[in-house]
């Protein structure tokens, strides 16, 4: 009996990570899967009730997969009528929650491909303005009145001031002639009907010059405000403070002239209306407003925040990010039922680097030491430690930096004694704080093997602050678990770091393929990637560690070439490289400048750090930034020997030597 | 009851047998596959009549490409028939069509249109063919196609196909945008092509609720049907998407499945009124079965991945060529029997 329950079980196993895209979820499933990042970490000083009730415009700004659509779609109507059901149960009370939160939200998303149908077909831009406005306040106020239509319905709203004053407005407001007594279907047609006016005008106007003639146009704020302000004055429910939010997704898909349209309408919100936008970084194309002398500015007229800095810097990233996986884990029965629901369990919460190091170097124990080729057996012997390679490498570090072998061998017996001495002290920092991570990375270049990529802490760390990336590690991880070590995954609750290795490097490998598809400089954006990543790499490889961890880079980017600052933030929109926070020094004594690391998702395609460290960053002209873009395989020797001409390079030049470009 | 409709698709044989030996119009791309001009070639040893070719003559295909691929570009040169040439851009279909009026052309003044899709892109043919409906008012016309014995895999089998060059643009066919009525939920039907790339992205802008993959099967090749599942892998994987499968050559199949999706009583019972979007990414003739069931209703989506360029030869040597005669008046279709093969 026990075993049948457990083969029901383990048939009944879907992947939990297989469900990723917001987009297509329904408000249930979003609900289910709700995290609050609130509860995690700081949002630039947005709580959760600022989302329903702060008057000035917000914009969520985000790579693909950092959760903008999730968060967007649960501040939504249906996902919050859904909770609202959960917390009461007669409709009516409803209410009382949307008073509560201070408002409802209209969540819109228009797809890329209609979006970008307003345009051409030998029509002028300012037409097209015209009949995208008319468009945009269409399916704007189709979202408003289908909303209080179901509000309607489910009684939430009084039907009778809603039927008596509220429709007759909204019908005069949309057009209708007709006296006879409409609902909420009836206008619904009637925007549907309007609509269907602007799909036809697009289809025709590709085969003949025909002019857009709708029965009625409809201008800026005419649907998009009015709705608003005419549910306000005639349903009491809104008399009490429930602002209308609006919730714009994907706004980086919008052409500049649309652009412009809902920039004016952020610009001049009037009481109780908001916008609420989801876009990628550098997903604005215009900041003007439809009147091309005004412009919309942060911090006037809309706040931003940047969901990859909030994730990348705040340390609640990786408890999110367990609680995120918790509920996926807690729906696959066999989990729920074993307490297999930690991931970090699961993926061991981090790499162990000794253990990787033993077996790395298992069939060819020692070869690390042909690096010193100059020193005795005896030497050698000195610096040995066969039960950790890593300490070895360390050892073959200090030597090359001069240090006699008899002083470390010293300060390794003192460190590995855990005696409190100044020795002990420094192989301790060199070794633990500063050097081991970088010296996995030499250990396996000098192997010619490829350091692996698994637990917890590294996959958190190669998601770079994008939820959707960490979801996509596990996704590929349990698919290979389930597939190769079905066993240990369902009765032990464990994946082991082989794959989660293969999954690491298959997501780095079709993320990186994926940026030649982008649409605009998908091009320049895949050789620039290439080309940093490679660079970066031998950074990697430098048996003198001068700069450990490298893949930072500071760059002025006002000052690259107009076309490839375009192409640069283009790269910044598709999070193919992340802006740091906060200005820096690239490297000491230099002056501040922005960071910018690659996306680390990257990190196992190249076999270079998860982390950044900081500490020293590649510094690019415009022109290295313009070369990186538009050849193929550049080898970084300007800026290897910018490195090392630096006058202030006092440091012995053992590593630098070692370049092998 | 529902309505049959008889189709016909035949093959061109060394003889032309079954079929017509006129044609008044007869549109044709340039390219530099074997394949390009298959039909004119069978046609002109076959003494077929065509008074007029309009050639159209892209600029990217002729660029950038050596003396072989040149020479087979041009071989059309050589084949005797009176030649209109229309230059056009791959880039911008609409502009091509709506610039025919200026340049003379008016295929509504002949009888017999024909039109060899083998070489256009898919956004140009269904462009022709709606332009062909909505201002030549033609009932019908009569499509060649040529199948390649096997396609370019630069890097292998698996996963190493390309149709197209650089950055993707996600667009609406032009003329075929549909209706989206707001709050409807959509479907997403792709006929799978190898491109991994475009079914992912594809289906990512449109954000179905849920999507059909439709493979070419049986393919031209035993083996086609395994490498475009494999190149889609991930699409395949995701949670909401089912597979279907339509014989790779057969246009009325791909018709007969989407008629058949569109009144599926499952999904009507599930999301109501949907919004069907179609990505046409496998074969010529599947593309056109969609292209099919697109103008006969227009509510209906088609999206493609429109690159900034074209590989330029794709495909490797040609294998059958085949006739189907395509309804262009709107009038319920219903599903098409079996008819002459």
């Amino acid at each position: 009996m026990l075993k049948e329950n457990i083969l029901n079980l383990n048939d009944s196993y879907k992947n939990p990570f297989s469900e990723y895209n917001a987009n297509v979820m329904e408000p249930k499933t979003i609900l289910s899967y709700w995290c609050s990042p609130f509860n995690f970490m700081q949002f630039a000083g947005v709580n959760e009730s600022d989302v329903y009730t702060d008057k000035m415009p917000i914009v969520f700004i985000g790579g693909r997969g950092t959760g903008k659509t999730m968060f967007l779609k649960y501040f939504s109507f249906p996902v919050q009528i859904e909770e609202a059901r959960k917390i009461v149960n007669d409709n009516r009370s409803s209410l009382t929650h949307f008073i509560q939160k201070g408002g409802i939200g209209f969540y819109l998303r228009i797809d890329g491909p209609r979006l970008r149908s307003f345009t051409g077909a030998g029509v002028s831009d300012e037409t097209w303005l015209s009949i995208f406005t008319h468009y945009f306040e269409l399916v704007l106020g189709r979202e408003y009145i289908a909303v209080l239509k179901r509000l309607t319905e489910d009684e939430i709203l009084n039907k009778k001031s809603v039927s008596q004053d509220f429709i007759p407005k909204i019908d005069k407001l949309i057009g209708n002639a007709s006296k006879k007594s409409r609902s909420f279907e009836d206008i619904l047609a009637e925007i549907d009907n309007k609509l269907l006016e602007v799909d036809e005008f697009r289809a025709n106007i590709r085969f003949s010059n025909i002019s857009f003639q709708p029965q009625k146009a409809f201008t800026s704020e005419s649907l998009s405000f009015s709705i608003p302000q005419i549910a306000k004055e005639t349903i009491p429910e809104f008399k009490e403070g429930i602002n209308f939010i609006v919730l714009i997704d994907e706004f980086e898909n919008f052409l500049a002239p649309q652009q412009r349209i809902v920039n004016a309408l952020l610009k001049f919100v009037e009481p109780g209306i908001t916008f609420r936008i989801g876009m990628r970084s550098e997903g604005f194309r215009t900041f003007e407003t439809i009147s091309k002398d005004d412009f919309i500015k942060e911090g006037r007229d809309y706040r931003k925040i940047v969901f990859e800095e909030v994730l990348i810097k705040d340390k609640g990233y990786q408890q999110f990010l367990k609680d995120i996986a918790r509920k996926r884990l807690e729906k696959v029965k066999l989990f729920m039922e074993k307490g297999f629901v930690d991931i970090s369990k699961i993926l061991d919460n981090s790499e162990n680097l000794e253990e990787e190091a033993k077996l790395l170097t298992k069939k060819n124990p020692g070869k690390h030491f042909d690096l010193l080729k100059d020193k005795s057996p005896h030497e050698i012997k000195l610096l040995e430690n066969s039960d950790n390679p890593l300490i070895e490498m360390l050892n073959i570090l200090w030597v090359s930096r001069k240090v006699g072998p008899n002083e470390v061998n010293q300060s390794m017996k003192e460190y590995l004694n855990g005696e409190n001495t100044e020795k002990a002290k420094k192989y301790k920092r060199d070794y633990i704080d500063k050097y081991k991570l970088s010296l996995m990375f030499l250990l396996a270049s000098v192997y010619r093997k490829k350091k692996m990529y698994y637990s917890f802490n590294t996959f958190s760390f190669l998601s770079s602050g994008i939820v959707g990336h960490f979801i996509e590690l596990c996704r590929n991880c349990f698919q290979y678990a389930e597939f190769e070590n079905r066993e240990l995954l369902f009765q032990k609750g464990k994946i082991l770091p082989i794959q989660q290795d293969k999954a690491a490097k298959i997501v780095g490998d079709t993320e990186l393929h994926m940026i030649q598809r982008i649409e605009e400089f998908g091009d320049y954006l895949y050789r620039f990637t290439v080309n940093i990543g490679n660079l970066f790499r031998d950074y990697h490889k430098d048996k003198g560690i001068k700069y450990p961890e490298t893949n930072q880079f500071a760059v002025d980017k006002g000052a690259i070439e107009e076309k490839y600052r375009s192409a640069f933030n283009a790269a910044l929109k598709w999070s193919v490289i992340q802006k740091k926070p906060a200005l820096q020094q690239p490297s000491p004594g230099k002056h501040v400048k922005d960071i910018y690391t690659i996306n680390r998702i990257f990190a196992p395609r190249f076999e270079i750090s998860y982390r950044t460290r900081g500490g020293y960053s590649v510094e690019l002209t415009p022109q290295d930034v313009k070369k990186l873009m538009t050849e193929n395989d550049v080898k970084p020797t300007p800026i290897r020997k910018r490195l090392r001409n630096k006058k202030n390079d006092k440091e012995g030049n053992w590593g630098q030597q070692s370049f092998d470009f | 009851m529902m309505a049959q409709n008889i189709y016909n698709m035949t093959q061109v044989d060394g003889n032309w047998n079954n079929i017509p030996n006129h044609f008044d119009c007869f549109l044709i791309a340039g390219g530099s596959d074997c394949r390009a001009y298959e039909v004119l070639k069978k046609a002109k040893s076959d003494n077929v009549k065509i008074d007029n070719v309009y050639f159209f003559d892209f600029d990217e295909r002729k660029k950038g490409i050596n003396k072989k691929f040149k020479d087979a570009y041009n071989e059309y040169q050589k084949l005797g028939f009176n030649i209109n040439k229309i230059s056009c851009s791959i880039q911008d279909p609409s502009a091509c069509i709506k610039s025919l009026p200026k340049l003379g052309i008016d295929f509504s003044k002949h009888e017999q249109p024909a039109i060899d899709i083998s070489c256009f892109t898919k956004p140009y043919f269904y462009l022709i063919l709606k332009h062909m409906q909505l201002i030549n008012k033609f009932s019908s016309i009569s499509v060649f196609y040529s199948e390649p014995k096997s396609y370019v895999f630069p890097k292998g089998l698996f996963s190493s196909y390309q149709s197209s060059i650089g950055p993707l643009n996600i667009l609406e066919i032009p003329g075929y945008s549909g209706s989206d009525v707001r709050g409807q939920k959509r479907i997403l039907v792709i006929l799978l092509g190898f491109d991994g790339d475009l079914s992912r992205e594809i289906n990512e802008d449109v954000a179905p609720s849920e999507t059909f993959i439709v493979n070419g099967f049986p393919g031209y090749a035993p083996k086609f049907k395994d490498i475009s599942l494999i190149c889609n892998e991930r699409l395949i994987q995701e949670k909401n998407s089912e597979i279907n499968y339509c014989r790779a050559n057969n246009p009325f199949e791909t018709f007969n499945l989407l008629e058949t999706l569109k009144k599926d009583e499952k999904l009507q019972s599930r999301y109501g009124n949907f919004f069907m979007n179609i990505a046409p990414l496998g074969t010529k003739p599947m593309a056109l079965g969609a292209c099919l069931f697109a103008i006969h209703n227009p509510e209906v989506r088609i999206v493609y991945p429109m690159p900034e360029n074209y590989i330029k030869v794709t495909t490797d040597n040609s294998w059958k060529s085949w006739v189907y005669s395509i309804p262009l008046m709107i009038r319920n279709l219903g599903h098409f029997g079996v008819g002459p093969r």
